[in-house]
């Protein structure tokens, strides 16, 4: 069993504090990612798990075994970097056999001359090579076993490190931005063979990314990370839909979520720039507020329609499926991003007055420190409408 | 259409005096080692192999040959080996390390010529500090013990140290047995300061994560990290080390020039001494050129065999 608990992690560089006490716990067999901005501390977690750094407070537990005190290989984990990591001087065969080497072998059996001579060993080198053949297969490079590192591709690096982490069979894959230096194309791609690999394996995966769309396309559940805490975790569709922090609903969704300034009364009811929301706060505080609204959840409207955002349309972008309206609002501070149908924009150019209204329900609010305070249906709305 | 000739002229000035100073006086000295040509004589023999049988044939040439290879081989790894110890001994530590770096460095920094004197004085057997130093250890008792092995009940007069106690400590310099030893050691500490520096940048270029890859792949020592990490990774710099180290080795001078002319019994008879002993101060430049052109051809296979059989093999991509 790998379900891999953190409690009160605490670490600090110098001065500069880079986690607050994060606690977190990883289920057996899901694949959780660690997403946030660089610098938030994620890829510094990833690495208390792994053994490679220590944490100043708190503790991290594999398989409900504390494992502070043991050192990275002795977790059982294994771990693809950035920059994939592999020993240039050695054949991918050799780079994938390491791991092995190192735990099966003994000292001397792995001197190059001397270790010849100890009985067993050409059966136990045999065993671990016909695992790494085996993982070569599985990953469809055994035809690069006899290369080194600087004679393949960024997708075929990328695979001997994959390779390298599973031969050991570890109860745990750690992965640091693997995708990040590979180009677009082969990211998506390699997106889904590694969900696909999570599937075939079962094992553990963390994953630390900076990018959402690996978040929300992988994994089982994610964990936002951001200045040293964990702000939300849980699965991608509700950490998109259902955002607790506004850094959160501002991190993860692209194009960027629009955030508008808006005012509640005493009663909780909402107004941003003028409109009325047919929704209340859930808890009546009066004072400002963030309006959080997806560009999906806004639409062209005809022109005139009551209720809507006027502004400018400044820039569109056309994804082929969906085109993106960039519009400067009336009121001349904001800026938002709303989709539109390919169809309906053909009807508007830059520079055109274009009305943008909201579908119902699908607004966000935020109080003043940032948390979600959530909306209610006006009581009387309906009986208005 | 014609092309223009302009970039003859324009590389003309460079080619001439490439030619003219750097490799016309290598076809003059090999031309000369075939004569018996001595500075200020109207006409010279040609004189064939000679030369070059005397090189093979002559006992003073032998122990050239014998003095500048010993020489070699004692500073090259023991200067290489004390360079990467200290560069990774240094890279290690948290602070302080500017200072070791300077202190190991001054040696390099220091013209060879002027500590070659200052090891003279040091060195010398009756005023030198060195012996000055071994000989007050005989009278502390328990120095004496430790370093004659008298304290584990062995014969004092069985080690070094007891017999220096008793007799007298070596001539150093004076004696053909110390000489180039002697040297040597000069050597090593003036030319590891600057190897050292060479490995620090070449540890700079090591990238953090391969350690980290190294240590949850299993190599949990430090002396399997190098193996596995460091050594491998430092291969470029350890070609250039041991190839400049090499070089400036063979050429070595100025301090057997300074300390003991090629002597006790030619002991320290390095090559570029006897280029210049021969070549110089007896004006025979028939035998300085022989020695020079051998001299040429060792530097040039070492660098010959620096680019095609361990370049290759060191660098990855």
């Amino acid at each position: 069993m790998a379900h891999i608990d953190l409690s009160g992690i605490e670490k600090s560089f110098g001065p500069v504090r880079v986690l607050n006490g994060v606690d977190l716990g990883i289920r057996d067999g899901e694949f959780l990612t660690l997403l946030g901005p660089s610098g938030c501390g994620k890829t510094t977690l990833l690495r208390i798990i792994a053994g490679l750094e220590r944490q100043d407070v708190g503790t991290v537990a594999i398989g409900g075994k504390p494992v502070d005190e043991l050192r990275p290989s002795r977790r059982d984990l294994a771990m693809v970097f950035q920059s994939y990591a592999l020993y240039p001087h050695l054949t991918v065969a050799q780079n994938m056999a390491t791991p092995l080497l190192l735990r099966d072998l003994g000292f001397w059996e792995r001197m190059p001359l001397l270790g010849a001579a100890i009985p067993g060993r050409k059966a136990k080198k045999d065993a671990l090579l016909k695992v790494v053949r085996e993982t070569a297969e599985s990953l469809k490079i055994e035809h690069l076993l006899g290369r080194k590192p600087g004679q393949l591709s960024g997708g075929q690096r990328q695979r001997v490190a994959l390779g390298r982490a599973m031969v050991r069979k570890p109860v745990a894959f750690l992965m640091d931005e693997p995708l990040s230096n590979l180009d677009a194309g082969l990211r998506v791609h390699m997106r889904a063979e590694l969900a696909e690999l999570h599937r075939n394996l079962g094992t553990t995966f963390v994953y630390v990314t900076h990018d959402q769309a690996e978040a929300l396309t992988m994994s089982d559940r994610m964990a936002v990370v951001m200045e040293g805490d964990i702000l939300q975790i849980g699965p991608p569709s509700e950490v998109y839909q259902d955002p607790q922090d506004l850094r959160v609903a501002e991190f993860v969704g692209s194009p960027k979520i629009n955030i508008l300034p808006g005012e509640a009364d005493a009663g909780g009811r909402l107004t941003c720039l003028g409109i009325a929301f047919a929704q209340r706060l859930d808890r009546p505080a009066a004072g400002a507020v963030s309006v959080g609204l997806r560009p999906e959840h806004l639409e062209l409207r005809p022109g005139g329609t009551s209720g809507c955002l006027v502004g400018r349309l400044t820039h569109m972008e056309n994804l082929g499926a969906d085109v993106f309206l960039h519009v400067a609002l009336a009121d001349g501070g904001h800026r938002i991003v709303a989709r539109a149908d390919p169809t309906a924009a053909e009807d508007v150019s830059i520079g055109d007055d274009v009305w943008i209204g909201r579908q119902p329900g699908k607004a966000m609010a935020f109080g003043a420190d940032g948390h979600r305070v959530p909306l209610v249906a006006e009581r009387t709305s309906e009986q208005v409408a | 259409m014609g092309r223009s000739r302009a970039h003859y002229w324009f590389i003309a000035p460079a080619v001439f005096l490439m030619i003219l100073i750097l490799i016309a006086p290598v076809f003059v000295a090999a031309t000369l080692s075939f004569t018996d040509y001595s500075l200020g004589n109207q006409s010279f023999n040609w004189v064939s192999w000679k030369n070059y049988e005397a090189l093979t044939k002559r006992s003073s040439y032998q122990k050239m040959f014998t003095a500048s290879l010993a020489y070699v081989i004692i500073v090259v790894p023991v200067s290489v080996a004390l360079g990467l110890g200290a560069a990774l001994l240094i890279s290690s530590l948290r602070f302080g390390g500017e200072l070791y770096k300077t202190v190991f460095f001054l040696p390099v920094m220091a013209t060879l010529l002027a500590m070659a004197i200052v090891w003279e004085f040091a060195l010398h057997p009756i005023i030198g500090v060195v012996n000055d130093m071994l000989a007050g250890g005989c009278d502390v008792g328990w120095l004496h013990g430790l370093l004659t092995g008298a304290w584990y009940g062995a014969d004092p007069m069985a080690s070094w140290y007891g017999r220096g106690c008793a007799d007298d400590f070596p001539l150093w310099l004076g004696d053909k047995n110390y000489a180039l030893g002697t040297i040597a050691f000069i050597g090593i500490w003036q030319a590891f300061g600057f190897n050292m520096v060479l490995y620090l940048a070449g540890l700079t270029a090591v990238p953090r994560e391969l350690y980290s890859a190294a240590e949850v792949d299993g190599a949990d020592s430090a002396w399997e990290r190098f193996k596995l990490v460091t050594w491998p990774m430092l291969g470029p710099t350890h070609v250039f080390v041991v190839t400049i180290t090499s070089i400036r080795s063979f050429q070595v001078f100025d301090t057997v020039e300074a300390l003991t002319r090629g002597g006790p019994s030619k002991s320290t008879y390095v090559m570029v001494y006897a280029m210049f002993e021969k070549g110089v101060r007896q004006n025979l430049l028939g035998i300085g050129s022989t020695i020079t052109v051998v001299f040429l051809a060792f530097v040039l296979i070492l660098t010959i065999s620096q680019v095609y059989f361990v370049n290759r093999r060191v660098h990855y991509s």
